[in-house]
């Protein structure tokens, strides 16, 4: 063997050694990677291939549904077909969207809150793009399939309200979910199912809860194309509890009908047990419109309405309870002996305290009146005499055992309280003591003191029940009915009853024109006109300009309680006309109607029952 | 010299009979591929869900022709490939530019001839007659005529073209590991270090060069495999899952057949490129190194083979052959872990697949053959001596 051979050889044995060095050296580097894979993140890898394998879909429980008393539906569900997108099924979803559209037109709003969703939303999960599809469109959808990747079909459950806008501030309505529902209740598995709403308003709202119901879910296995391998798991959703509402809604919807274009609000309740028969504020809306994505120019529409038809009236509207709250006057006065049935005050048409002149609404005055008359008439002097007499204290106490200035229900939410005065609320909000000045205005309803309509209901339910604590509900109780404890005299209350009888049925009575005897039934009631804004002293001397010559926002606020069959009370209504002008003409009709229509609905029942065809 | 010559004195100045050649063969290095080759198979019938057909039969079947290639090659003279290397290595190069101009085209790449009974991939011939051409030109070279620039320019023009057609295929992985392997032989022959970080420091420079040549799919891999975890669910979803479906074997694994990554199609080419994700989803770590324990050894014959082998030729050969199975090893590993990006490597011997199979059992049986004729004296050109 030659030298060359030799030195060659020496050299490849060197850089064999090398290499396999460098072998070694690299295959520590493998395995070292692959411990760390299998090892150090194995449990890390394990779980994601866990989630590769399976996908849970929840299944949308039905909500429950809302029924009056007898079982008229006033909230639904109907099974419709929904387009949803899914991020992760598509490399390009905005494009999806894009051709989406194309085929079934989006507006632009509706295009950027779905992107929106899909912004924050998880790449697994569905989003709702599209409901209520049409056979024509899902034909459309299916035919397009490979221009709409990411985009499926799905039959879904949506809400609907058969009775459209008759019931809406009372049942509410249900919406879609927004970014801000999802921050505050991400963990809900109820939010991964597209188009599930909840309630916004009403007893949807109240009741979320109950109606909601369970959603079930399918577990699956899944491969990497998103097909379904196997069904390892399936739990069927538990639908929501239905719930019987104590309103009639032949009673709700004529209600809202009496009311024509006006604004306003009506409550009929039954004066013993408290259910709600009616709830009405007017104007109201469509409880449909909110259900899919609302166009920005309906909204703006609803939104900008001087009627304010958003507003639920008779449960935030706060109003000055005008006249009817003489009626708190004179039980203060009779239950603290300041008042008596006989006494005499003269009205001259005014009546002086200081410097300052208290008028009656009747410039010439009513002359001597008893505390029965006084009513009749609403004359303001008499009660401006008698509450200098009684005090505001007094006053305050007896409105506040008759519930102002509390929540009358824990079943709506965004109830408002109103408002009760006194001495430490005058400083603290006037930086001023309180004045007799206050307790006259107090009087006659037009002071510090404000009330909702639920509020007014429920003292006048008070009143015309012989004083028994009324609790004022909505929701269909199975519990038998049990009456609390009197709160006040019972001759006190028939003296105010009287009061209230001759108010309508007396020829001279305020609310006169609006009396009804219904096979000897009759209505009791007080009329209340509010002042919506001072009427300066020019004014005054001018002579009071009608109030048709009034922008309708300066009108007063008609106000009528009242109660019915006189003899034994069942119903108590209140009716309030915002800006309707005279409590007499604008807001006595209303309720007697109303009040006429309940009572012939419950003959209607009676005839029914006793020929057996009822239910 | 004499000292030289009594050290060689048993060595074999003429052609071995089939009886001394059958007394040579080694079959424990037989074994450990069978080995791999099996747990190849079983990963197979996991795969196709305790199924035989077809994966497992039709890579049964692709053994049974690569078993016989490999004896075939194993029991031919060692001085006949010597002789007819640059032979082999032109036939490869004519298949090559064949191939550019008439092959078969899959997913974007011209790589295959179609035989009619099987797909021929010139790309996979080329790694074992280019080690073989590389392996007679070194053969006869002193040591200094290797370390002279002049003499290293003809076999580095024998890598290149090639290289560049199999490149222009594309095939990067393939090119790849013909340009590691043929450096290897240069490394191993004895080119000079610096050389090598010469050409390091040129390719580096000229890396721009290459970037701007490469195809977009390719230029896609590599920016995926850089930043692979930003978006799992698009290009970068093949390592993804793939490093999903190891991690989730941890250490004991999930038991044969119980795979749940594989039997829910998340991996991409589980059968060829990744199928020992499979494996090491399977049988956990554990499994993992005794399979690598396995390669490794088979390796270590392999450099065993050419320590023994007392021609350059055989040595050369067999330290070519070892360093590409490595290459496939090593490249494929890092690959699948994410180390690198998706150059489309096959596991050795177990992915499956007929001409890989094929130019492996080739590159054995000629390891083996020159572990049979490891005292063949072969001269200069190839004949038994012409010193």
């Amino acid at each position: 063997m030659s030298v060359w051979k030799y030195e060659k050889a020496h050299v490849m044995i060197e850089r064999t050694i090398m290499l396999m060095v460098m072998f070694f050296a690299v295959s520590l580097v493998l395995l070292g990677r692959l411990f760390y894979l299998q090892i150090l993140q194995g449990d890390r890898f394990l779980s994601l291939a866990e989630r590769n394998r399976t996908a849970v879909r929840f299944v949308m429980p039905e909500r429950g549904h809302i029924f009056d008393r007898n079982g008229v539906i006033l909230a639904d569900n109907k099974k419709i077909f929904q387009a949803v997108l899914i991020k992760e099924q598509t490399p390009d979803y905005k494009k999806s969207i894009e051709n989406f559209a194309k085929i079934i037109p989006l507006e632009e709003e509706e295009i950027e809150s779905i992107l929106n969703e899909a912004k924050y939303k998880r790449a697994f999960k569905p989003i709702q793009i599209k409901d209520n599809l049409t056979k024509e469109q899902i034909y459309q959808i299916h035919l397009n399939a490979p221009s709409l990747l990411g985009i499926q079909v799905e039959e879904s459950l949506i809400r609907s309200y058969p009775q459209k806008d008759m019931v809406t501030h009372l049942v509410g309505y249900v919406s879609l979910l927004n970014e801000k529902d999802s921050h505050e209740k991400i963990k809900d598995e109820l939010f991964d199912l597209p188009g599930y709403r909840i309630g916004r308003t009403g007893i949807e709202q109240s009741q979320e809860q109950l109606l909601e119901g369970k959603p079930g879910y399918t577990k699956t296995e899944i491969n990497a194309m998103g097909r379904t391998v196997q069904q390892l798991e399936k739990v069927k959703p538990e639908a929501g509890q239905d719930l019987y509402l104590t309103i009639d809604q032949r009673l709700q919807e004529f209600s809202t009908k009496v009311f024509g274009k006006e604004s306003g609000a009506a409550i009929v309740v039954d004066v013993r047990t408290g259910e709600v028969l009616a709830f009405v504020s007017v104007p109201t809306f469509d409880a449909n419109l909110f259900l899919s994505r609302i166009s920005s120019k309906k909204w703006s529409a609803l939104l900008h309405n001087e009627k304010n038809p958003l507003q639920n009236k008779a449960l935030t509207g706060l109003y000055s309870p005008g006249s009817i709250f003489k009626l708190v006057v004179a039980l203060a006065g009779l239950e603290g002996k300041d008042i008596s049935a006989s006494a005499k005050v003269n009205c001259s048409g005014v009546t002086k305290l200081g410097k300052h002149l208290f008028h009656c609404w009747k410039k010439e005055g009513h002359g001597a009146l008893t505390l029965r008359q006084a009513l009749e008439h609403s004359c303001d002097v008499y009660f401006y005499e008698m509450a200098q007499k009684i005090g505001h204290e007094k006053i305050l106490e007896t409105a506040k055992k008759l519930g102002f200035g509390a929540l009358v229900t824990n079943e709506l939410q965004g109830e408002k309280i109103g408002l009760i005065p006194s001495e430490e609320w005058k400083k603290k909000r006037y930086k001023e003591e309180w004045r007799m000045g206050d307790t006259l205005n107090l009087s006659i309803g037009q002071g510090f003191l404000t009330a909702t309509p639920l509020q007014l209901v429920r003292a006048v339910a008070e009143i015309a029940n012989g004083g028994y604590p009324v609790d004022i509900h909505f929701i269909k109780k199975e519990v038998n009915f049990e009456r609390g404890e009197r709160m006040f005299e019972p001759y006190h209350l028939k003296l105010v009853q009287n009061g209230m009888f001759d108010v309508v049925n007396s020829a001279t009575g305020t609310a006169y024109a609006s009396r009804f005897d219904l096979n000897g039934m009759k209505m009791a009631g007080k009329t209340a006109t509010t002042q919506v804004r001072r009427i300066s002293l020019k004014e005054r001397e001018e002579g009071v300009k009608k109030q048709k010559d009034l922008p309708w926002i300066y009108r007063d606020h008609a106000l009528f309680a009242a109660y019915a069959p006189t003899d034994k009370p069942k119903y108590a209504v209140i009716v309030v006309v915002e800006h309707g002008g005279g409590g007499s003409s604008a807001a006595a009709p209303i309720a007697s109607k109303i009040l006429r229509h309940a009572l012939t609905l419950d003959m209607e029942n009676a005839k029914l029952k006793e020929t057996g065809t009822g239910k | 010299m004499s000292f030289f010559k009594d050290q060689n004195c048993y060595l074999k100045n003429y052609n071995l009979s089939f009886k001394e050649k059958w007394m040579g063969f080694d079959w424990s290095f037989l074994f450990f591929i069978g080995l791999a080759v099996l747990v190849g198979l079983s990963v197979l019938y996991s795969i196709g869900d305790g199924h035989w057909a077809p994966l497992v039969t039709h890579q049964l079947a692709c053994l049974a022709i690569s078993l016989g290639a490999f004896f075939l090659v194993a029991f031919f003279n060692l001085r006949f490939f010597m002789k007819y290397a640059y032979v082999f290595y032109a036939i490869g190069l004519v298949l090559l530019v064949w191939v550019a101009f008439f092959g078969k085209g899959a997913m974007g790449a011209q790589r295959w001839i179609n035989l009619g009974f099987m797909q021929l991939q010139p790309s996979e011939i080329m790694k074992v007659v280019l080690v073989m051409a590389l392996a007679r030109y070194f053969h006869g070279a002193s040591l200094d005529q290797i370390r002279s620039i002049k003499f290293i320019v003809p076999p580095a023009l024998m890598v290149l073209v090639p290289v560049l057609l199999i490149l222009k295929q594309p095939d990067l992985g393939t090119a790849l590991m013909l340009v590691f392997a043929s450096c290897a032989i240069f490394f191993l022959v004895g080119v000079q270090i610096w050389k090598f970080i010469l050409l390091g420091i040129l390719s580096a420079a000229a890396a721009p060069i290459i970037w701007f040549s490469l195809h977009d799919y390719q230029k896609q891999r590599v920016l995926t495999f850089l930043n692979a975890e930003a978006d799992p669910r698009g290009a970068g979803y093949h390592i993804a899952q793939s490093k999903i479906t190891l991690g989730s074997g941890g250490f004991w694994g999930k038991g044969f057949m119980e795979g749940t990554q594989r039997r829910l199609s998340f991996i991409p080419e589980k059968h060829t490129d990744f199928i020992f994700t499979v494996f090491a989803e399977e049988f956990g770590w554990l499994g993992s190194i005794i399979v690598y324990g396995v390669y490794a050894i088979i390796i270590a014959y392999g450099f065993s083979i050419a320590m023994k082998c007392t021609n350059f030729f055989g040595k050369i050969l067999t330290l070519g052959l070892t360093t590409n199975f490595a290459l496939y090893l090593f490249i494929n590993m890092a690959m699948i872990m994410g180390l690198m990006p998706v150059v489309g490597v096959p596991f050795p011997l177990m992915s499956y697949g007929g001409t890989a199979m094929l130019t492996l059992f080739i590159g054995f049986g000629l390891m083996e053959c020159a572990n049979i004729n490891r005292e063949m004296v072969i001269g200069r050109l190839g004949s038994i001596d012409d010193e």
